[in-house]
């Protein structure tokens, strides 16, 4: 085990490690110790670091050295990322790989500094706009972030997607130990702009919308196949099944632990990827299950939608699907113990 | 799985000793988590983080109901004694701490930790006679374990040419404790 390193400093070593060879972003609380950490670190490498002018100026730089084939990331958290929406939707539109980071922070318009997962709407089904989806991964340690970094860019490259690291304010601000992977070689996609005509020229509005369209859904529906990822506990004599993800879907699993210990029949589904969604996990659930509940960090649920739906396409049941808010900073275990009795006694009342 | 709050102004080496705490516990091969405030604070106010560590995963890295608090101004004191677990234990700085009043189902030790650093002419090393005292009150770490883990951080750092100061202030804290 290595040492104790802060989720956001050990996030950026992982995007180094992946090979990334472009940084340009704007800082804001809480990913600015990303930034800090590649504006020495990438130019010890003789990697590019760009302090850009505004979060729009960040993420065109992203989309520009995306054309060039070579792996680019930028950070934020969210009021920044939705500035860079306008860059995410066009460098979708052009089917290009690039990574985002977003540290979540609670909140709408400004929002505050502290950890949230408000933006989960925004950021599964695409955040700007048109017809196109993001990637999304969800960490709950240090360790996780790591890892889900080095594999964000892999995925991006495979499946020509922007894919979005989903981190938040508590887990870019805390340490923990973690491990880190070796470095890879830095590569250029065979794809990529080299400023010789090399490929065929493509201009807007040209392009064959209906083509691309199926290209598209082509392309997501493999994605939804190959790349669900989770983690689940106990779902085959669950009686209650939880879902929930990041740093609350990590206390969670403490609380299902606890509660399995002493012999109580709940489960947990803790999606890792959040977009593809992971329904597949709903299939190993027992048909005799009594009810989903949701453990977010926000105001009324967001990813409730998701399991309702999931619940839906998989169970094919009208069981009740809950959502426990907790609004901002960090889920107190005692409260899900709280909350949880009063699903039981009735006392709770569905969302779905 | 214990859990403990480091709490104080600002400036007072609080963040710093949570961390030393942690690698201490990295040392001896078990795991650690360190969680700070964050958010909007006020220059003099209170900074603190929570320290959890076990010998399996940690779940639950934010505070609950800690084992221990390390206060080290009478702000910090006031706001989170009422936190800790029945049973639990408050190391106070006792040079700026008046632990009068407090909760009788916790273990007060007092650690004039200010004082201790001025006589050991090391005034920056307060929160270091703290780490060495916590990691005695704990009871999971002998006082070379607590040293090795220390110097091995600082070492990392670059920073091992103040590992004899910290050596003696670790020693002095640790062994102010003992029975």
């Amino acid at each position: 085990m290595g040492d104790m390193i802060k989720g956001n400093d050990a996030i950026a070593e992982a995007a180094v490690r992946a090979g990334v060879q472009l940084y340009a972003g704007y800082p804001i609380t809480p990913s600015t110790e990303v930034m800090e950490y590649l504006s020495w670190r990438m130019p010890e490498l003789g990697r590019t670091f760009i302090q850009a002018e505004s979060e729009l100026a960040g993420i065109n730089m992203v989309l520009g050295f995306a054309f060039c084939g070579k792996r680019a990331l930028t950070a934020s958290s969210g009021p920044g990322i939705s500035l860079k929406q306008e860059g995410i939707s066009y460098i979708s539109k052009y089917r290009l790989p690039c990574v985002v980071l977003n540290v979540v922070r609670y909140g709408n318009g400004l929002g505050s500094l502290r950890s949230g997962q408000s933006d989960y709407f925004r950021d599964t089904r695409g955040g700007g706009n048109g017809d196109y989806r993001c990637i999304v991964l969800a960490p709950s340690s240090v360790q996780e972030s790591v890892d889900l970094m080095y594999l964000a860019f892999d995925l991006a490259e495979r499946y020509r997607i922007v894919t979005e690291v989903m981190s938040e304010s508590a887990l870019g601000q805390m340490m923990e130990p973690c491990e880190f992977p070796p470095m890879q070689e830095l590569t250029v996609q065979d794809w990529a702009l080299d400023g010789k005509y090399t490929h065929e020229r493509r201009v807007a509005f040209m392009e064959n919308y209906v083509t691309t369209a199926h290209e598209n859904n082509a392309r997501y529906e493999e994605i939804k196949e190959k790349e669900q990822r989770y983690e689940a506990v106990g779902l085959e004599d669950a009686e209650y099944v939880f879902v929930s993800y990041g740093i609350p879907g990590r206390v969670t699993h403490g609380v299902v632990n606890e509660l399995r210990a002493r012999g109580e029949k709940v489960g947990l589904i803790r999606p890792i990827t959040l977009w593809p969604f992971p329904e597949k996990a709903f299939e190993q659930v027992n048909p005799n299950v009594k009810g989903f509940i949701t453990v977010e960090l926000n105001d009324y649920g967001q990813m409730v939608d998701d399991v309702a739906l999931s619940v839906k396409k998989k169970l094919r049941t009208d069981i009740p699907v809950y959502c426990l808010p907790y609004v901002f900073e960090m889920v107190k275990r005692k409260d899900v113990f709280r909350d949880f009795e009063k699903i039981r006694q009735g006392q709770w009342k569905e969302v779905y | 799985m214990k859990e403990l709050v480091f709490a104080g102004f600002g400036g007072q080496g609080i963040l710093t000793a949570g961390v030393v705490l942690s690698q201490i516990v990295l040392y001896k091969g078990w795991k650690a988590t360190w969680l700070p405030s964050y958010g909007p604070s006020m220059r003099g106010g209170t900074a603190n983080c929570t320290v959890k560590y076990d010998e399996k995963y940690i779940y639950i890295p934010g505070m609950e109901e800690p084992d221990l608090l390390l206060a080290m101004n009478m702000p910090s004191f006031q706001k989170f004694q009422g936190v800790v677990k029945p049973g639990g234990t408050i190391i106070t700085n006792s040079d700026l701490v008046d632990s009068k009043g407090a909760r009788e189902d916790v273990t007060i030790v007092e650690v004039p930790c200010l004082s201790i650093a001025e006589e050991l002419k090391n005034p920056r090393g307060a929160n270091i006679i703290m780490v060495g005292a916590i990691a005695r009150v704990m009871e999971d770490f002998t006082m070379q374990e607590a040293i090795d883990g220390m110097n091995d951080m600082f070492r990392k750092k670059g920073k091992e040419k103040f590992e004899a100061q910290n050596t003696i202030a670790l020693e002095r804290g640790y062994r102010l404790l003992d029975k």
